[in-house]
């Protein structure tokens, strides 16, 4: 986990569900929720999400509104449900930019001459200084809030420590008896890159990509939190922490339940990479 | 590794944050008893949300701060009337053309020369020159001269007669500075604190966090509207820029600050209800309206415009959005507090989903596209609408343009909305008509001379940046310009009320809801109050009590 950089959640809760497998069947529930959430919105969505209606505005969650309402009467239940697409994407997109870019950098650290592969770590390491969301941060500030930016600022901004994980699976594969076998039968370079070095080096991205999607995602809302992110009235998940934030001394849940709803998809999707993680540490062995 | 799944900590943390929510809620705080004993002395925090570039400048964010530091010729009372500040009294000469304003002697600047009537005049040059932006659009194809008649008397030449120049002079953009100051020291100095004859001098500028103005102790000049004279009661102000608005009001429950500005509606019964004080003020001027591009776009067709403004119930949006705290706007020249508002103007347009369409049908928008929006020859009827987030518009605001967007959705608009960072927003950004189909935003001003400053027409030669539709009409124009001219008060708000009628009429923008510049303060800070030409907090009577 630390290998990861930045924790994601509190460690034992975590490891603990990866251990468990109703804790995993769990994680494939909530996430099979988000999923359908986001390809068929209005197939769990109660209310139209953009509708307003004055006479209920701000209504505490209820039968009728699961979630409650916000200020103009919007159901939020239906806000979240609709804003899984946007948030989810942004979770993926994100991550598909940062293990792309880190894919490139961690190959070329770990593979190049050792002038390019010298110059290549240092960058890694100039970047890595920097604190993700001040990375983020200034990546939106030079490109403009939109959904896209936020995807290219999460994705380079969460980079540099993927980046350092492939590199070293990339050395640790190169090092290994069997590459070396593989030189001593006089195998080519290319032939033993390919055949053994990379498929040994990336496999466990598979982990770290869900693992990265959950934690994308609370970046992603941190960015919108901070009125960087997507244009209203779009529910995007972080958008309604921000619009919600004005209104926590008298309605709580407009932050409280989407907050929760992050928190459940990220600590899900960690548990799914965590226990992929495992079944994959297990074939190693 | 035991297999017990630990949930204890996120449950702890749950119930933690719920509690800090209730307790949020439930902080109710006792107030000083009626009786209580003054406190000498003290420093005034106050949470304000924006923070400008400079102490003076043409920003209304200046002119709170500069009305701290600068005392300007005149004030304005609570009932609307031009009161004695740095003048002792004015007269206008029988054409009109010459206005003779009479000093206080003995005044002097913080950096001990006289406020003399050279200094006045010196200070009108340098607005006009460009040293206050927004001063300079006030005066501008009026102001002729200034000349120091005898040191206390001063004479303003005009070009032509301007009715409302002593209230226009109320306003913050006419702080006036010692001369020396603004000759002898650099630009940064006299931004980052200028040098005036006020009640506080600026002490330090942390840029980012605040300002500490400390009391001017040979203070002499109160306006006339002020509760006492000689130097302030309080030691120090120390204006801190708290930008997120929950914040402010966290930090007022937990007396970090004794007053806030910006107060959110859904606060303020609770706030009242706990004790704090609550100042509202209405802005007078330009309301928050919208105003259409005339000039490139869908709203060149006045169909259009006037559909949109059918489309529209905006009564109960603002209602719901402002807590019966932000009041309803349907004017789109001047607000309800304005000298020479009309009413009729305000109520030309409601809500006709049907007349809307119809205008849309005739307009040639008759095709629907998947989402149900309005389409001509394939285009989709999608109209920008940026606006300055958290600066022009706050979250409130922003609430409401959500609720614009909405409601114009069932006759076929689609707005899209795009919140401006305030130095994006202040750089010009959607500022040309290509950028932008709608501008959002206010302008704090007198009386209704601001309708000349938003419709005066726009020229080669003399460009007007702030005449948002683009439109330009000689006949508009016309009825402000003699409006601004005439002296009688019921002949001058007729011709201002032939004005709002036009812009109603042709479309041109619509009201939406009313500015606030609200305060609250803590009971244990007695007399603090707004100006009333801008709304500013005045902290110059304010004490403490125990």
């Amino acid at each position: 986990m630390t290998a990861l950089g930045q924790p994601l959640l509190t460690k034992p809760v975590s490891a603990k569900l990866a251990a468990t497998p109703w804790g995993f069947f769990l994680a494939i529930a909530v996430l099979l929720f988000f999923v359908v959430a986001a390809v068929f919105p209005a197939a769990l969505a109660t209310h139209d999400p953009y509708a307003m209606n004055f006479a209920n505005a701000l209504h505490p969650p209820s039968f009728e509104f699961w979630f409650g309402t916000d200020e103009s009467g919007r159901d939020l239940y239906s806000r979240v449900i609709y804003g899984t697409r946007e948030s989810l994407l942004i979770g993926v997109g994100a991550t598909a930019v940062s293990l792309s870019l880190a894919l490139v950098l961690g190959s070329l650290a770990a593979l190049a001459g050792r002038f390019a592969s010298a110059a290549v770590n240092r960058i890694i390491e100039v970047l890595f200084a920097f604190p993700t969301l001040l990375l983020a941060l200034l990546l939106v500030a030079v490109i403009g809030p939109s959904a896209m930016s936020q995807v290219v600022a999460v994705g380079v901004g969460t980079a540099p420590g993927y980046a350092r994980i492939i590199r070293g699976q990339i050395l640790k594969a190169k090092d290994s008896g069997y590459v070396e076998a593989a030189v001593a039968l006089g195998h080519p370079r290319a032939w033993i890159l390919r055949n053994h070095v990379l498929p040994n080096a990336l496999r466990p991205l598979v982990a770290i990509f869900a693992l990265s999607v959950g934690q994308s995602i609370v970046w992603a809302s941190s960015l919108s939190f901070l009125g960087l992110g997507v244009a209203p009235p779009s529910p995007e998940w972080g958008a309604l922490l921000d619009a919600g934030k004005q209104y926590i001394t008298q309605a709580g849940w407009l932050t409280v339940l989407p907050g929760l709803v992050i928190v459940v998809l990220a600590l899900a999707a960690t548990t799914l990479g965590k226990h992929i993680q495992n079944i994959l540490e297990k074939d190693e062995k | 590794m035991p297999r017990k799944l630990r949930v204890a900590p996120l449950v702890a943390l749950t119930a933690a944050a719920a509690l800090t929510l209730a307790g949020c809620s439930a902080g109710a705080s006792a107030g000083p008893a009626s009786d209580a004993p003054r406190v000498e002395g003290g420093t005034i925090v106050y949470g304000h949300q924006q923070e400008p570039a400079c102490v003076f400048g043409g920003w209304i964010e200046q002119a709170y701060l500069s009305t701290q530091v600068l005392d300007s010729l005149v004030s304005l009372d609570e009932n609307a009337q031009v009161v004695p500040w740095l003048a002792e009294s004015w007269e206008e000469s029988d054409d009109q053309l010459t206005w003779t304003f009479h000093l206080k002697p003995g005044v002097t600047f913080t950096d001990g020369t006289p406020v003399d009537a050279e200094a006045i005049a010196y200070n009108f040059d340098h607005w006009v020159g460009g040293g206050n932006s927004t001063a300079k659009v006030w005066l501008q194809g009026y102001y002729q001269s200034a000349e120091a008649i005898d040191a206390t008397t001063v004479a303003i030449h005009l070009q032509k007669p301007y009715a409302l120049l002593a209230e226009t002079l109320t306003q913050g953009y006419f702080g006036i500075q010692s001369e020396q100051a603004l000759k002898t020291r650099s630009d940064e100095d006299n931004c980052n604190s200028p040098i005036g004859s006020g009640a506080f001098v600026v002490k330090q500028w942390n840029r980012g966090q605040d300002i500490v103005l400390t009391r001017n102790d040979d203070y002499t000049s109160p306006p006339a509207n002020a509760k006492h004279t000689g130097p302030a009661y309080v030691d120090e102000i120390d204006w801190k820029f708290v930008p997120d608005p929950t914040t402010r009001v966290a930090s007022l429950r937990a007396d970090e600050t004794n007053v806030i500005y910006d107060v959110p509606a859904i606060e303020w019964s609770n706030l009242e209800g706990q004790g704090y004080q609550l100042e509202k003020y209405v802005t007078h001027g330009r309301p928050q309206q919208l105003t259409f591009n005339t000039a490139e776009g869908p709203f060149t067709d006045e169909n259009v415009r006037k559909a949109f403004a059918y489309s529209l119930d905006r009564e109960p949006l603002v209602e719901t959005i402002g807590h019966g705290v932000i009041p309803y706007e349907g004017n789109g020249g001047v607000s309800q507090t304005t000298p020479g508002y009309s009413q009729e103007a305000a109520d030309t347009y409601s809500f006709d989903a049907d007349k809307a369409n119809e205008l849309l049908d005739a307009a040639g928008w008759t095709g629907r596209d998947a989402d149900g929006y309005r389409t001509k020859d394939g285009q989709t009827l999608e109209v920008v609408l940026p606006y300055g987030a958290g600066s022009i518009i706050n979250a409130d605001g922003a609430s409401i343009l959500q609720g614009v967007q909405e409601q114009v959705k069932a006759t076929g608009f689609k707005v899209k909305l795009i919140p401006v960072p305030q130095s994006e927003f202040f750089a010009g950004a959607y500022s040309k008509p290509s950028e932008k189909d709608i501008s959002a935003g206010y302008w704090t001003s007198v009386g209704s001379g601001i309708l000349l400053i938003n419709w005066g027409q726009s020229t080669p030669d003399l460009p007007n940046y702030n005449n948002a539709a683009f439109y330009n009409s000689p006949e508009l124009e016309n009825y402000i310009l003699q409006a601004n001219s005439t002296a009688d008060p019921d002949a001058r708000n007729a011709l201002y009320a032939e004005a709002q009628q036009y812009i109603a009429d042709h479309a041109l923008a619509i009201g939406l809801y009313d500015r606030l510049s609200t305060l609250a303060v803590s009971p244990y800070l007695k007399d603090v109050w707004q100006e009333n030409a801008q709304g500013g907090p005045v902290f110059y009577d304010a004490y403490f009590v125990q």
